[in-house]
């Protein structure tokens, strides 16, 4: 029976999300989300087994909190009638993602997200929205127009989905169990041989005859122990390091960008490349001009009427 | 700086983003106004980012977060071109309804 929950669990949720897409008033729609939050938190409650794994109890809330308002918000966006509100409710999922990663210590990725779609590409699908879609009855500016309110094939789909969430959580639940916790090798989560040159000019500050380089051990210089950060040099110095000479999120990333993936950023500047010529190409209206409009438009005047009065 | 990070909690995180890469392709699926469906494309990438930045945190490894820049950038230029699109569709038959556009198929 026990393996039997997390499905049990993901039907919930599927059919949460069936009864949410049919046309429905608010306050069914408000209370099939609210269902759909309780079986997220169920299903995120088997899996997990409890807080505590979180390595400390805040972080599982916050955890917990985020997730389900990025899931409640992800449902909502789907079924809701008037585009704007999907859009809006788009915002309220990538905050929450920004949260989660957050969690994560990716602190760097966390607020370029919320700049980046939150700031630029959801004010681009607002303008194409407000744009284009236009209330089919002037009479009625409320009403959304048929595509809008009627969903296509919601049960194909969400059976689709069911199965897929399924296997998504079998196979976590599956594969999981085997690994091991990071928790207990004192953390390599700063291996450098390749520390930026400032994190050495910082260590000559705080200790002037430190024999640089430190000793490497399986690929790791900095040690953390409970006491805090601390490396080892070549005469067995041992320095204890203050958290703010440590190299930040936002310093490995862009390391980690620039020296393991340089083709790869070339590309995906190319691509943006490629991007705005094309929507400059796509968006292009041709205009016909008679010849007596681009005699103006190039000349600045009609010289056919100069002429005339001369 | 180091909290332990054990691998029932990245079995959180990656429940997480296959929930909304799911309920991503249910949307895409069901919805039939354009830019609702693209908007779709997008809830799937955060449901990507999440896993990237979820497995790169467990294996202390950096790259995760670099690929959510390219994720980021892909993103972006996807909006770009896709939105150019739905304007130039919705100038040829003024609806956004994905089915109106059936004749393209054939």
């Amino acid at each position: 029976m026990d393996l039997l929950l997390p499905y049990i669990a993901c039907l919930t949720l599927a059919l949460t999300i069936y009864a949410a897409l049919r046309p429905a008033p608010p306050t069914v729609q408000v209370a099939m989300v609210v269902i759909g939050v309780a079986a997220t938190g169920w299903l995120l409650g088997i899996i997990t087994g409890s807080l505590a794994s979180f390595g400390e109890v805040s972080h599982g809330v916050f955890f917990v909190l985020f997730s389900l308002c990025a899931v409640a918000a992800a449902i909502r966006m789907i079924t809701h009638e008037r585009p704007i509100y999907s859009a809006l409710h788009f915002v309220l999922v990538v905050i929450a993602t920004a949260g989660l990663l957050l969690m994560l210590e990716a602190e760097f990725m966390a607020f370029a997200l919320i700049i980046v779609y939150a700031g630029a590409i959801l004010i681009t699908y607002m303008f194409v929205l407000m744009l284009a879609n236009q209330a089919e009855n002037p009479d009625e500016p409320y009403t959304q127009a048929i595509y809008d309110r009627v969903p296509r094939e919601p049960a194909a789909a969400v059976a689709i989905g069911f199965l897929l969430l399924c296997l998504i959580s079998g196979t976590v639940i599956g594969g999981t169990p085997d690994l091991q916790t990071n928790a207990n090798s004192q953390s390599q989560w700063i291996v450098l041989e390749e520390l930026p040159v400032q994190f050495k000019t910082n260590v000559k500050i705080l200790s002037p005859d430190f024999a640089w380089p430190p000793i490497t051990e399986n690929e790791t210089m900095i040690q953390f122990g409970m006491d805090g950060a601390f490396i080892v040099s070549q005469d067995g110095e041992v320095l204890q390091l203050d958290t703010s000479v440590l190299p930040t999120n936002t310093q490995m990333v862009g390391w980690s960008l620039v020296n393991d993936f340089p083709v790869t950023i070339e590309l995906a500047g190319v691509i943006l490349l490629m991007a705005m010529f094309g929507a400059a190409v796509l968006a292009r209206r041709a205009i016909e001009l008679t010849e007596r409009e681009k005699r103006i438009a190039i000349l600045g005047e009609d010289t056919e009427e100069a002429g005339g009065d001369a | 700086m180091i909290l332990s990070f054990a691998p029932s909690a990245l079995a959180g995180y990656l429940v997480v983003s296959g929930l909304l890469l799911t309920i991503g392709i249910i949307g895409f699926l069901v919805r039939r106004n354009l830019i609702v469906m693209f908007l779709c494309t997008e809830l799937m990438f955060q449901g990507a980012a999440i896993a990237f930045v979820a497995v790169g945190r467990y294996l202390l490894d950096y790259s995760g977060q670099v690929m959510v820049i390219f994720i980021l950038t892909v993103a972006a230029a996807e909006a770009a071109l896709a939105l150019a699109l739905v304007v130039l569709l919705h100038r040829q038959k003024d609806t956004l309804d994905a089915d109106a556009y059936g004749e393209l198929k054939e």
